[in-house]
C-alpha cells in the first residue's frame, strides 16, 4: 500500500486488483498440484460452478446500487449495540448474539465435544432401543390421570373456579413419557453449587469458592444467599454464603466428560453415584468433598494457588431431558457413571 | 452496579482466553480435554504438579537475609499490629478484577462487507447444522419405525413350536433389568476418540 501511495493520481484510481494482477500465460498459471490426479480429493461445496455468458451478464452490482432508491450509510459508518439492555419495549434493541457486532458475542464452537459425538453417533439410538415399548396400532390413547383436585359445588362460587393442586405439595410431579425416536432423554445443563458458611466469619472462604467454580466451569459464577436462620450454625437469611454456577450444552457435556473420565476413577473406595438421588424430574445430582473436588485437572495444575485448607466441595446437578429418575440414570449409565444402592 | 447487560459470557470469554495464571487451564474448557487428559498422568520426569511453580527458587533467597538478620531494604516495613494478606487471595482477586464489568472491552466493528460475509457464513453454518440435525432425527424416526414394524410382526405371529400367537412379542417385550443398577454394562461407556486405543477393554485388570 506505501508504494501505491507513490504513484500517479490517475493509476491511484485504478482497482488495487489490476494494479497488482500480473500477466500470466495460461500455462504458467497451472501450479504441479493442478496436474496432478484430483480424483482423490473430496468434493467440497466452495468449489463453485463457473458462471454461464447469460449469468455474467446478469450480474451487475453497480445496476443494482444504481437503481437503489435510499442511500446507504457510507462504508465508514458502523453501527454500535446499545451499552444497556433497556426492556423489551425500549426502541434500540441489541442485535441477536450470533451477530459479531453484539456485545455477547461468543465465537465457536470450535470442537465437537467427544461424549457428545458418542451420543449423537451410537448412545441415542441405543437407548432409544432399550426404552423402547411397542403400542399395538389401535390402542386408545392412554389418558393422563386427572391431578387436580375440582371443587365440589356446595357454593355458587364454585362455579368456573379454577382447579386445585395436590394435596400435601404445591408441585405437580412430572409424569414419565415413553421413550420415542423424538424424545430420547439428553443432557442440557450442570449446574455447580458450593455452601461455604465459614464466608459468614472470613470471606476469603467465599473468595476461593467463586476462584475454583470458575475453574471447574469456565463461568463466572453467581454469590448465592442463606436462605434460613439457624442461630446454632451462625447463619441467617441473606448472608453471602454459596456460590454457583451453570453450564449448558457443549461445556455441559465437556465437564461431564471430565468427571467420568478424569475424576471418578481417581477418588478411592468410590461407590459411585447413590441410586435414590432424583428430584422425579430427570435431574440428577451428587456431591464432591474438597479432597474429590481436588481431583479435576483444572484445580490440580494450579492447585499452589488456592490455600489448602479453604478448598470447598460441591455439588453437581445434571439435568437432563429425561422425564423421570430411571431413564435419567439409564442416560448417565451409557456415560460411564456407575450407581449404588437400592435403585 | 445498577445496569444489566444482555450477557457477559461472550466477553467474559474474551477475557478468559488471556493468558493468565488462573486461566491458563479453563481459558476454553470446551477444547481442552485431550491435553488435560495427557496432562493428569505424571510421568517420573515430570515436576511435581502440587508444588507452586517457584517453590524452591523463592525460599533460597528469601532465608538467606534472613539469616543475617538484615531486614530487606525494598520491602515495604510492616507495622506491628497490620495483618499480612495472603498473596495468593491477592492473586485470586486481581483475577476477579480483570472479569468485573467495569472492564469489558468494547464491541468488535466491522465494515459492511465484511459484516455481511461474516452473515453469509452463519447462515451456511446454520443449514449446516440444520441438516446435519434433521439426518440425524430422520435415521432415528426409520429405526423407531422398523422396530415398530418388527414387533407388529412378532405380535402376530405364532410359535415357536407349539407356543401359541404373541409368545415372542411377550418376551421381546419383557423390560426386566432395563431400568436397574446394571441396565448397561459399564464397558459400553468409552468415549469416541480420533485415535482409539488398540486393546478396547482390558478385563483382566486388578486393583
Amino acid at each position: 500500500m506505501a508504494s501505491l501511495r507513490g504513484l500517479s493520481r490517475p493509476a491511484r484510481s485504478l482497482p488495487l486488483s489490476q494494479l497488482s494482477r500480473q500477466t500470466y500465460t495460461a500455462g504458467s498459471i497451472r501450479c504441479a498440484s493442478s496436474q496432478a490426479d484430483l480424483s482423490d480429493l473430496e468434493d467440497s461445496t466452495l468449489t463453485a460452478p463457473q458462471l454461464g455468458p447469460d449469468e455474467k451478464k446478469e450480474f451487475r452490482p453497480w445496476k443494482r446500487a444504481a437503481d437503489r432508491k435510499v442511500r446507504l450509510p457510507s462504508g465508514r459508518y458502523q453501527f454500535h449495540p446499545p451499552k444497556y439492555n433497556r426492556g423489551p419495549l425500549h426502541p434500540v434493541q441489541s442485535p441477536p448474539a450470533s451477530d459479531p457486532i453484539a456485545r455477547d458475542f461468543v465465537p465457536g464452537p470450535f470442537n465437537m465435544p467427544r461424549l457428545k459425538q458418542t451420543y449423537q453417533s451410537t448412545i441415542a439410538s441405543d437407548l432409544m432401543t432399550l426404552a423402547y415399548t411397542h403400542v399395538p396400532p389401535g390402542t386408545p390413547q392412554k389418558e393422563s390421570p386427572a391431578r387436580l383436585r375440582g371443587w365440589d359445588g356446595s357454593s355458587p362460587y364454585h362455579k368456573n373456579r379454577a382447579l386445585r393442586g395436590p394435596r400435601g405439595s404445591a408441585v405437580l410431579p412430572l409424569i414419565e413419557r415413553d421413550v420415542t425416536f423424538n424424545n430420547i432423554p439428553e443432557i442440557t445443563e450442570v449446574t455447580i453449587s458450593t455452601y461455604v458458611p465459614a464466608a459468614i466469619k472470613d470471606p476469603d472462604h467465599l473468595l476461593v469458592a467463586r476462584s475454583v467454580v470458575l475453574s471447574l466451569t469456565g463461568t463466572t459464577p453467581d454469590i448465592t444467599k442463606t436462605k434460613s436462620n439457624v442461630a446454632q450454625w451462625g447463619i441467617k437469611i441473606g448472608d453471602r454464603a454459596g456460590v454457583k454456577s451453570t453450564v449448558y450444552g457443549n461445556a455441559a457435556y465437556e465437564f461431564l466428560d471430565r468427571c467420568v473420565h478424569l475424576v471418578f476413577p481417581r477418588i478411592k473406595d468410590w461407590r459411585g453415584i447413590r441410586a435414590t438421588t432424583g428430584d422425579r424430574a430427570g435431574n440428577l445430582a451428587f456431591g464432591l468433598s474438597p479432597d474429590e473436588v481436588k481431583l479435576f485437572p483444572e484445580v490440580e495444575a494450579n492447585y499452589w494457588m488456592y490455600p489448602a485448607k479453604m478448598l470447598p466441595g460441591c455439588k453437581v446437578f445434571i439435568k437432563t431431558s429425561a422425564t423421570s429418575d430411571r431413564q435419567a440414570r439409564l442416560l448417565l449409565q451409557s456415560f460411564g457413571v456407575p450407581f449404588y444402592g437400592d435403585v | 452496579m445498577s445496569f444489566t447487560l444482555p450477557s457477559l459470557r461472550g466477553l467474559a470469554s474474551r477475557f478468559l482466553t488471556r493468558p493468565t495464571t488462573l486461566t491458563t487451564t479453563l481459558s476454553n474448557p470446551s477444547t481442552t480435554t485431550q491435553c488435560l487428559a495427557a496432562s493428569a498422568r505424571a510421568l517420573s520426569t515430570t515436576p511435581s504438579l502440587l508444588a507452586p511453580p517457584g517453590a524452591k527458587s523463592q525460599k533460597g533467597p528469601s532465608k538467606g537475609p534472613s539469616k543475617g538478620g538484615k531486614p530487606q531494604q525494598g520491602k515495604k516495613k510492616i507495622k506491628r499490629g497490620e495483618e499480612v494478606r495472603d498473596p495468593k487471595m491477592i492473586n485470586m482477586l486481581s483475577h476477579f478484577a480483570v472479569l468485573s464489568p467495569n472492564r469489558i472491552p468494547p464491541p468488535l466493528r466491522m465494515g459492511r462487507n465484511r459484516h455481511l460475509r461474516h452473515w453469509t457464513i452463519h447462515r451456511a453454518w446454520l443449514l449446516f447444522r440444520r441438516r446435519e440435525r434433521e439426518a440425524r432425527e430422520r435415521n432415528l424416526m426409520r429405526q423407531h419405525q422398523s422396530m415398530r414394524s418388527a414387533c407388529e410382526e412378532l405380535r402376530l405371529t405364532a410359535g415357536p413350536g407349539t407356543r401359541d400367537e404373541g409368545y415372542l412379542y411377550r418376551a421381546a417385550m419383557e423390560k426386566k433389568g432395563v431400568y436397574g443398577l446394571h441396565g448397561v454394562p459399564i464397558e459400553y461407556a468409552r468415549a469416541q476418540t480420533e485415535t482409539p486405543a488398540k486393546v478396547a477393554w482390558n478385563h483382566d485388570w486388578k486393583r
